[in-house]
């Protein structure tokens, strides 16, 4: 496990040259008598740009800021009104320099400055001033890490700003351009649990961090293996100025971090909303701002001039090693293993051109492999030169054609908030099936805009109305699944895994389906059968805890063998599965089932399952059909 | 142009581990990783990660070089291996990064890649090649260079 960051790690700036540039002038009009502030507090904008939110339980509000610092009145925190005066009161104070009110919120002043038409004199902001034209931003990108194949737990994905610099002439000024992120800062020594705890709770301070774009390409497309979506958005430079100067004012202020709703888009969202105002991206959040939702909603609110993808590394190898011949996949692999060095004889009979793309592969190979499987140094590094040295020794030839965007992007997908409404069986007694799933893909949900054989759900609950005595049951509350189904071949051999937690019901000797709390988790491999279809092979485990079992809980070592099939109208899985419950009843449960859905649109499926279990010498099946609904 | 991107590495080094003062940091070119982000707590998270150095090593190159140098040096620190990848093909989108930190016109980009393709093996004499050795040696190749060697100068 990586160990982060210790804490103390405010951006630190370095500035290499002065510029002269100073806050604009506005027309120089009277003062007004008596603004009225009162209503200016609560106006939209005054209230975004101190992030004030509606308080639940009482009519007022509350910034979300937690650091004194970021407030210019002691009531500052609860108070827009007091805040709004005392800033009304330090904006016209006399002086300059970085600590006057107007350079420590930028935004702040100029919005006031607008609603008032107050008269100006030029403000010295040096800091300021430099930080501003050293980020020399014209434009500003949305950029999104996707999920990554075998973790279903980056499904969320993350985005950040990358702050575009004025005449790119090319692609590569680009990687140049500086990013601003919002990130939670852990402390070293947090477990990983206490991680997970105050990420949920909160505990964690959140903070802004400034980096080229190269470093984060590094993180996200080379160490972590996430493709990258850049959506530039369509801000004038007026409004870009904006986001600039609010950015300004929270970089160096605590907003506590929480995973699931003020996380990373959270801030980016109110950046955008303070940079145009009425846009209201925030009032999209309710419990949780999924990055690719965030993503979303930009694009729903017409913010986005133009989109582009940039591969991550592992996209990049599937693709190279893809395009090679097989005969040129075995000499890869054998390269790639050190059976065979570069200058062995299959490898200089080939012609230049297929020479130079094994070569290609075969580094980006090792280079992936050293990362991801932690090939030691010794083994990687030497391989790696001497793969690079009789590659430049070829001279020019057309590269491999690089990875094409795929058809449909992430936030083009389905949405994650789902609903199904079923009917069914279980034995003899007929049901209606309410299911919420509020996050976020499962393997039968539309795949386009997903990753293939990954699964997560979150706090899923399925209800059930039994027809024969009106009964209300809980089904199963899931608190979280995930699953991760990866393909293994001649060059990758990653674990297929899943694990999950909540309650569900389960039948005992009796007869009786008791609601109990599970674990269960599951390792194994997978194997492709087509592009779109997949075997798996997995051991599983279970673990149950209730009362009404003979030893207070129980657990069962077995095994799930499966295939499924993603499909753009049809998705399917099917399989055995069995458990040998080791300390109660100390008996086999074996199941075999199937599920569909037929993808109507998108936003709409239609589901069925079916399963037949053998367990306490009794057969039972199962099945049931409804609508699944995407929003 | 020149001083915008001077000041971008600046602040990208001055936010990583090595804010020391001085050029190149002698990075090593394929340094294993020291382990994968955690993927399990990943996308939720978004924690800082504080485990993306790559084997530094405290060697530095002489920092009275010009500008232009300088941003070479310290883009090269964190782009090392993908830098030689580029330099071994000829093409790629980190070498047009060096150029365009180098300030080398479009009408010099075709000389700019294949000297740079053909002199790999002087760049990178081995697999232990360092980022500061590798800046020594591009600065080395391109004075040597009839056009190009205005851009080092």
């Amino acid at each position: 496990m990586q160990r982060f960051l210790k804490s103390g790690l405010s951006p630190c700036l370095a500035f290499v040259f002065v510029t002269s540039a100073t806050v604009p002038v506005y027309a120089d009009e009277p003062h007004q008598a008596a603004p009225d502030t009162a209503a200016l507090a609560l106006m939209p904008s005054w209230l975004t740009l101190l992030s004030y939110r509606p308080d639940r339980l009482s009519p007022g509000y509350t910034s979300q800021a937690d650091d004194p610092e970021f407030f210019l009145s002691p009531d500052g925190k609860t108070s827009p009104q007091a805040e709004l005066e005392a800033t009304l009161k330090a904006i016209q104070a006399p002086g300059g320099g970085d600590d006057h009110a107007r350079c420590r919120f930028p935004a702040r002043d100029r919005w006031l400055r607008e609603q008032l038409d107050l008269p100006l004199t030029q403000v010295n902001c040096p800091t300021y001033d430099e930080w501003r034209s050293t980020l020399n931003t014209e434009t500003v990108t949305l950029v999104f890490a996707a999920s990554y194949l075998n973790s279903p737990s980056s499904m969320f994905g993350h985005t950040f700003l990358r702050l575009d610099p004025p005449n790119r002439s090319e692609e590569a000024d680009l990687l140049l351009a500086s990013t601003i992120s919002y990130a939670a800062d852990a402390a070293a020594h947090d477990s990983e649990l206490m991680f997970a705890y105050r990420g949920i709770f909160g505990g964690y301070p959140g903070i802004t961090t400034v980096q080229p774009y190269y470093e984060k390409i590094r993180l996200y497309s080379d160490i972590e293996n996430r493709d990258l979506w850049e959506y530039q958005l369509n801000l004038t430079p007026e409004e870009t100025s904006t986001l600039m100067a609010h950015a300004w004012e929270i970089k160096d202020h605590n907003f506590d971090y929480y995973f699931f709703d003020e996380n990373c888009a959270y801030r980016l969202l109110a950046l955008i909303d303070v940079a145009r105002p009425g846009t209201h991206l925030l009032d999209e959040v309710n419990t949780h701002a999924i990055p690719s939702d965030t993503v979303r909603w930009v694009v729903d609110h017409d913010l986005v001039a133009s989109v582009r993808y940039r591969p991550s590394s592992a996209t990049v190898v599937q693709t190279y090693l893809d395009q090679l011949s097989s005969e040129q996949r075995e000499h890869a692999a054998a390269l790639a293993s050190g059976d065979i060095s570069v200058d062995d004889q299959r490898i200089t009979d080939l012609a230049n051109d297929e020479q130079a793309q094994v070569l290609d592969a075969t580094y980006e190979y090792v280079r992936y492999q050293t990362q991801a499987e932690k090939w030691p140094r010794e083994r990687s590094a030497s391989l790696s030169y001497s793969l690079l040295k009789a590659r430049s020794e070829l001279g020019h030839e057309t590269p491999l054609p690089q990875p094409p965007e795929p058809e449909v992007r992430d936030d083009q997908g389905h949405d994650t908030f789902r609903i199904s409404a079923l009917g069914g069986q279980q034995g003899s007694r007929n049901f209606a099936q309410l299911t919420l799933r509020p996050a976020y893909h499962d393997l039968l949900d539309p795949p386009e805009g997903y990753r293939s054989g990954a699964q997560l759900q979150f706090l899923r609950l399925d209800a059930r109305l039994y027809t024969d005595n009106d009964e209300l049951q809980v089904e199963q509350l899931t608190a979280v699944e995930i699953r991760s189904l990866s393909i293994r071949d001649q060059f990758f051999s990653p674990l297929s895994w899943q694990v999950g937690f909540g309650g569900r019901r389960a039948e005992i000797e009796s007869g009786k389906r008791i609601f109990t709390p599970y674990l269960d988790g599951g390792a194994g491999g997978g194997w492709a059968i087509t592009d779109q279809s997949q075997v798996f092979a997995m051991a599983t485990a279970d673990v149950e805890i209730d009362n009404d079992l003979d030893k207070g809980f129980d657990a069962a070592p077995g095994a799930d063998f499966g295939a499924f099939y993603q499909g753009h109208t049809l998705s399917a899985k099917g399989g055995l599965r069995t458990k040998a419950w080791l300390i109660g009843g100390q008996h086999r449960e074996d199941s075999v089932y199937a599920d569909a859905s037929w993808h109507i649109r998108r936003d709409l499926s239609l589901t069925t399952g079916w399963e037949r279990r053998h367990q306490f010498e009794r057969y039972e099946t199962r099945w049931q059909l409804g609508l699944n609904i995407y929003f | 142009m020149k001083k915008l991107i001077a000041g971008a590495i600046l602040l990208g080094a001055s936010s990583m581990a090595f804010a020391q003062p001085g050029c190149g940091v002698g990075a090593m070119i394929w340094k294993g990783q020291s382990g994968a982000a955690p993927h399990i707590l990943a996308a939720t998270t978004n924690g800082t990660f504080g485990n993306q150095t790559f084997g530094m090593t405290t060697g530095t190159l002489g920092c009275d070089t010009n500008e232009a140098v300088k941003s070479l040096a310290m883009y090269m620190d964190s782009n090392i291996d993908k830098i030689a990848r580029d330099m071994s093909r000829g093409e790629g989108e980190n070498l047009e990064t060096l150029a365009v930190l180098l300030g080398v016109e479009a009408s010099d980009r075709d000389a700019f890649r294949q000297t740079m393709q053909n002199n790999f093996a002087s760049v990178f004499p081995s697999s232990e090649t360092t980022s500061d050795e590798a800046v020594t040696a591009i600065v080395a190749v391109l004075e040597s260079h009839e056009t190009l060697r205005k851009y080092v100068s």
